[in-house]
Order: C-alpha cells, then sequence, then structure tokens
C-alpha cells in the first residue's frame, strides 16, 4: 500500500526527466544545425577569391607623371597626383555611392549626386560623407609604380620619387 | 434496368472521352447549390477557395482587386521571365547582345522584355496601393496582424526582385542603377560592407554580381516570394477571409440591422445548445465559422449567415476572372505601346549624368542626397520597422473593414503622412533632379 503510491511518484518524474532531456538534447540538436547549415551557405556565398580587377597594381614609371599632373586612370578608379617630385593616388571612387568623380579644376566633382572635393579630396560640398581615399603607392624593384588599394593611407602621404 | 444501362454505357468503349473528362473533373458544371459548393471544394485550383464569400470582400470598392492583381502580375512575370530565360545569358560580355537580340531576332521578343518590364513595375505599384488598402480599412488588426507582417515582406520581397532584375540587361542604366543602390546597403552599420560583398561578390559591379543578381532573380527570390505568397493566402482563409466591418463579424445585433432585416434569425442559433438564449447572444463568439466547419461541424448555420455571403462560383470565380483579364489587357496595352528602355551599353568609366536608380527607388535616392546614411538605412529601416510593428501597437478592433473609418483618423492620417511623403520624394527623385543631382524643373 505504502509501496505503490511511492513506486509510481519515483517512476513518473524519473520518466519525465529522461524523456525532457532527450527532447531538449534533439532540440539543440536540430536547432544547432539548423543554424550550423545556415552559417555554412553564408561562408559558401562569400567569394574566396574575386574575379574582378585586382586591388594592386602596376601603373607605370614615375616618368609616365610629369610634376604637376593630375591623372585619372578611369579603369583603376585612382588619379595620380605628382607635385614636383611627391607621387600620390587619390581614389576616384566617391564616397557617396560608388560613382566615378571626374577631375576639375577645383579638385573633384561627381556627377551622380553632386558631391565636390578638393584637390587632396576633402568635401566642400555635396552629400559625400568622408573625403576621398588616399592609396598607399610603392616603386617595385624593376622601377614599375604599384598602387595598393587594400592599404589606405593618411590623406598628403606621397612617395618621393 | 435502367441503372443497368447506366453502368453498362459507362463500362463500354464509347464512353471513354467522357469517363475521362469526368475522372479529371469531378462535378459537373453546377446547376445546384451543393453542385456550386463541391465544384469549389473539389477542384484543386478552386479549393483554395471559400464555398461561400461574404459579400462585402466582394465588393470592388472595398478591395479595388489590388492583391489580386499583384497575384496576377507575379503570374505574368514567371511566365514571361521563363520564357526570357531561354535566350537570356548573365554574362558582362553577351548580356546585352542577347537585348538587342531579342530587340532584333527573337520572335516577340521585344514584346515579352515589354511585358516583364512593365508588369514588374506595375507590381511594385500595385502591392504598395494593397498596402495602402489593407491599412486605411483596417484590415490588420486581430486577428490578422501576422498576414500584415507577411506582407510587410511580400513587398520588400517584391522591391529586391525588381532591383537584382534591374542589372540584368547590362546597360548604363542598370549598371549606375545597381552601382547606387549596393552603395546604399554598404551604409548599413557593422554589416553595411559585408552584404555589399556578398551581394556583388566582388569590390566593384562586375561578372560576379551579375551572376549573383541573376541567380537571386530567376531562383531565390522567386521561391521566396511564392512561400510567402502560399502563406499569405492560407492565411486569408484561415483569419476567417477578408476583414469585415466589426457589427457583421461580430453579430452583436445593433436595434438597426435588426429593424432593417425581418427575417434576420435570432443571433443564437450558433450555440443554441449553450446557455439562455440572451447571454448567449452577448457571448457569441467572434469568428464565425469557416466554410469547412459549416460542412463538417455539428451546427449548422442559417440566418444572417446566409444573407451575407455568396456562392463563390461563380460570383467570386467571375470577379477574379475579371481582374485577371483587366491586369492582362493592361499590360498588354501597355507592351504594345511603349518599349522598355535599353541605354547604352555599361562603360565603367562614364556614370550617365545623373545616374539614377529605378523610380521605387528614387524616394530613397533624394533621401540619400541629403544624408547617405540616414536617408539610405536609418529612415528606410525606421520605417520597416514601424510598418511591422503597426498591427501590434494598433490592437483596438474598430473600424475594420472600412475605408477612412472616423475611428481610425489618427492612424490614417500618420500612413497617408507617410505615403504621401514617400511619393513626393520619389516624383521629387523622378522629375525635378538633373545632372548633378540638382534641382531642375520639368517644365
Amino acid at each position: 500500500m505504502t509501496m505503490g503510491p511511492k513506486k509510481t511518484t519515483a517512476d513518473g518524474p524519473e520518466d519525465m526527466n529522461r524523456r525532457r532531456l532527450l527532447s531538449w538534447l534533439s532540440g539543440v540538436g536540430l536547432f544547432g544545425s539548423l543554424i550550423i547549415s545556415a552559417l555554412s551557405n553564408l561562408i559558401f556565398i562569400k567569394p574566396r577569391a574575386t574575379y574582378g580587377q585586382p586591388n594592386r597594381f602596376a601603373i607605370g614609371k614615375p616618368e609616365d607623371f610629369p610634376a604637376g599632373a593630375r591623372i585619372s586612370l578611369d579603369t583603376r578608379r585612382v588619379c595620380v597626383v605628382r607635385e614636383g617630385d611627391k607621387l600620390a593616388a587619390i581614389s576616384t571612387t566617391c564616397t557617396h555611392l560608388g560613382c566615378i568623380v571626374s577631375v576639375a579644376e577645383t579638385g573633384f566633382a561627381c556627377p551622380c549626386h553632386g558631391s565636390h572635393y578638393d584637390q587632396d579630396g576633402f568635401v566642400t560640398s555635396g552629400p559625400a560623407p568622408k573625403a576621398l581615399a588616399w592609396y598607399q603607392v610603392t616603386l617595385a624593384p624593376n622601377g614599375d609604380l604599384v598602387v595598393d588599394k587594400d592599404n589606405e593611407v593618411e590623406a598628403g602621404t606621397y612617395l618621393k620619387v | 434496368m435502367s441503372t443497368q444501362t447506366a453502368i453498362r454505357s459507362q463500362n463500354s468503349w464509347l464512353a471513354l472521352p467522357q469517363n475521362i473528362w469526368r475522372s479529371i473533373f469531378r462535378n459537373p458544371l453546377p446547376d445546384s447549390d451543393y453542385g456550386r459548393s463541391s465544384t469549389s471544394f473539389t477542384n484543386f485550383f478552386l479549393h483554395i477557395h471559400p464555398v461561400k464569400v461574404d459579400r462585402h470582400s466582394l465588393k470592388a470598392t472595398y478591395t479595388w482587386g489590388l492583391g489580386l492583381m499583384a497575384t496576377f502580375l507575379f503570374l505574368i512575370l514567371v511566365v514571361t521571365g521563363i520564357l526570357l530565360m531561354f535566350y537570356y545569358v548573365p554574362s558582362t560580355t553577351q548580356a546585352y547582345d542577347r537585348m538587342l537580340d531579342l530587340r532584333g531576332t527573337v520572335a516577340f521578343g521585344i514584346f515579352l522584355r515589354n511585358m516583364h518590364r512593365w508588369a514588374a513595375h506595375g507590381m511594385v505599384a500595385v502591392v504598395f496601393l494593397h498596402m495602402c488598402r489593407v491599412f486605411l480599412t483596417g484590415a490588420y488588426k486581430p486577428p490578422r496582424e501576422f498576414n500584415w507582417v507577411i506582407g510587410v515582406f511580400l513587398f520588400l520581397v517584391t522591391l529586391f526582385l525588381s532591383f537584382t532584375g534591374y542589372l540584368l540587361p547590362w546597360d548604363q542604366l542598370a549598371f549606375w542603377a545597381i552601382t547606387v543602390g549596393t552603395s546604399i546597403a554598404g551604409y548599413a552599420p557593422l554589416v553595411g560592407k559585408d552584404v555589399r560583398f556578398l551581394l556583388l561578390g566582388d569590390s566593384t559591379v562586375g561578372q560576379e554580381a551579375l551572376l549573383r543578381f541573376y541567380v537571386l532573380h530567376v531562383a531565390v527570390l522567386p521561391v521566396v516570394l511564392t512561400a510567402l505568397v502560399t502563406i499569405h493566402f492560407w492565411r486569408i482563409r484561415k483569419d476567417g477571409g477578408l476583414a469585415k466591418p466589426e457589427e457583421e463579424e461580430v453579430g452583436a445585433p445593433s436595434p438597426a440591422a435588426q429593424q432593417a432585416d425581418s427575417v434576420e434569425a435570432p443571433m443564437t442559433m450558433a450555440v443554441a445548445a449553450g446557455a439562455a438564449g440572451g447571454a448567449v447572444t452577448a457571448a457569441l463568439p467572434k469568428r464565425k465559422f469557416g466554410i469547412q466547419g459549416l460542412i463538417r461541424g455539428p451546427l449548422v448555420k442559417v440566418g444572417p449567415l446566409e444573407e451575407r455571403t455568396l456562392f463563390s462560383w461563380p460570383n467570386l470565380f467571375q470577379a477574379e476572372l475579371l481582374v485577371f483579364v483587366i491586369s492582362v489587357a493592361a499590360i498588354l496595352v501597355v507592351s504594345l505601346s511603349f518599349n522598355a528602355p535599353l541605354e547604352e551599353p555599361v562603360n565603367v568609366m562614364h556614370p550617365p549624368n545623373p545616374a539614377k536608380a529605378p523610380w521605387y527607388f528614387l524616394g530613397l535616392q533624394e533621401q540619400v542626397s541629403y544624408s547617405a546614411f540616414w536617408g539610405g538605412v536609418g529612415v528606410p529601416t525606421i520605417e520597416v520597422l514601424l510598418l511591422l510593428l503597426v498591427p501590434y501597437i494598433d490592437r483596438k478592433l474598430v473600424g475594420v473593414g472600412k475605408w477612412f473609418a472616423k475611428e481610425r483618423l489618427l492612424a490614417n492620417t500618420l500612413f497617408m503622412t507617410f505615403a504621401v511623403i514617400n511619393v513626393v520624394l520619389v516624383v521629387i527623385g523622378t522629375f525635378f533632379r538633373g545632372a548633378n543631382w540638382e534641382f531642375v524643373s520639368p517644365w
């Protein structure tokens, strides 16, 4: 008489605990795999190699850019600026929405939303939120100038040639 | 004897065509109410519909058929889109030439492209108008909150589908619109740059972007949209059809209604087995029984329900057919009259001036010209969040199923203000912005 109820009460919770643990575990397993598969999809669609233009490229010899030149390389989306023996590469991609800015008298002007930049790429008017980027320019052993668009440098950083 | 003849004639070879026909269409064209019910009920394509439908939901001036119109435009887009896929190649070197081929050599090529383009524009507009309809009639109130949320997502997916399709011709318009559009995505905090990179598959718009947009456009997004539409429709049925004015749905008999309709049965009929009549009237369930409940359930509803509802066959189906014909006709007329624009092939060096996004994003672009982050990301995010929260903020069951209900003056005014501001921004961006995004007069 005393045993009966005791046994059922002991059996019940134990049973329930096992069931709860199992369902909790399988729930975690299922949702875990769901999250992992979603994440792996994200990893999958993020390309490891891109097929477009390289971000590091040679632009020619220093002699190609005479002093005082501001030459916009549109395919590369940089403007090579030479002042005396100092050389730099300024981005011509508008910081606003990615249009190509054109070289203007006063600096750079964007055709898309009317942003204006001065000679050093600082915003003078328009919706652009920040200055044009300056990229690192180095001299390769063969004498070629190399621009590295993955390497932004402070505005006013020139390479002496 | 006569039944035997009937069986024999059914078994004879001569009856083969008839037997095949009957095996496909289980019901002959209905001539009785029972037939009308079972036609809707047993036909795969019709069983999405209720057997009977509320008169109020059938009123053209209530829905303007906008939801259906959006569906039919999507259908047109799927059909024309699949046909266009036969000739399109998502390659930066070939895509534009294929556009010219559609114009020059492919039979009906230009016509199909026109249909696809104009139906896409139409769908964006109609989905927006549908959303306005649902808001202004208070149709998002409980129990339809989540269907509104799905609707908001449907609107976003529609915009994204349009946007991804925009790049595919690979002309100047496409290229620069996508350059501008994806840059806007880049302004999102934290994830912006990554989203942009994932979307483009590269740091600039190029072959990878074209391929990605193509896959999104022809496979991923249509599947997502179809799934959402399916849930959207299913929930309409489960929520008891379209939203209807409160009095009718709740059935709290207003004195006026009782006087007006003398044959109206006492509202207690459904729960006659319940407590005493008077108390039951007040405690009637809000949801009237679904049609399946009518057929399977233990209770038979008579009286006001009969008065309010019509058989779907033919009333609802005629109405749907009418909307379908109007939608198709409109797209045909527009496609025969106007050619979808195709600009110069892409020149990555020279953006057109001004470079404009597709018209439905010009409001966004106009905002962006004031502040890239707030105009492109901040404000739109807040607007979408507000839209998603609308049915959870405004839950009071007043003014449901009525246009411009007095009780909803505040909500409707707020919504209309937002809607009008956005429309005005689109208009400014479309007509009043010229080179360098400077203000110009279209006249």
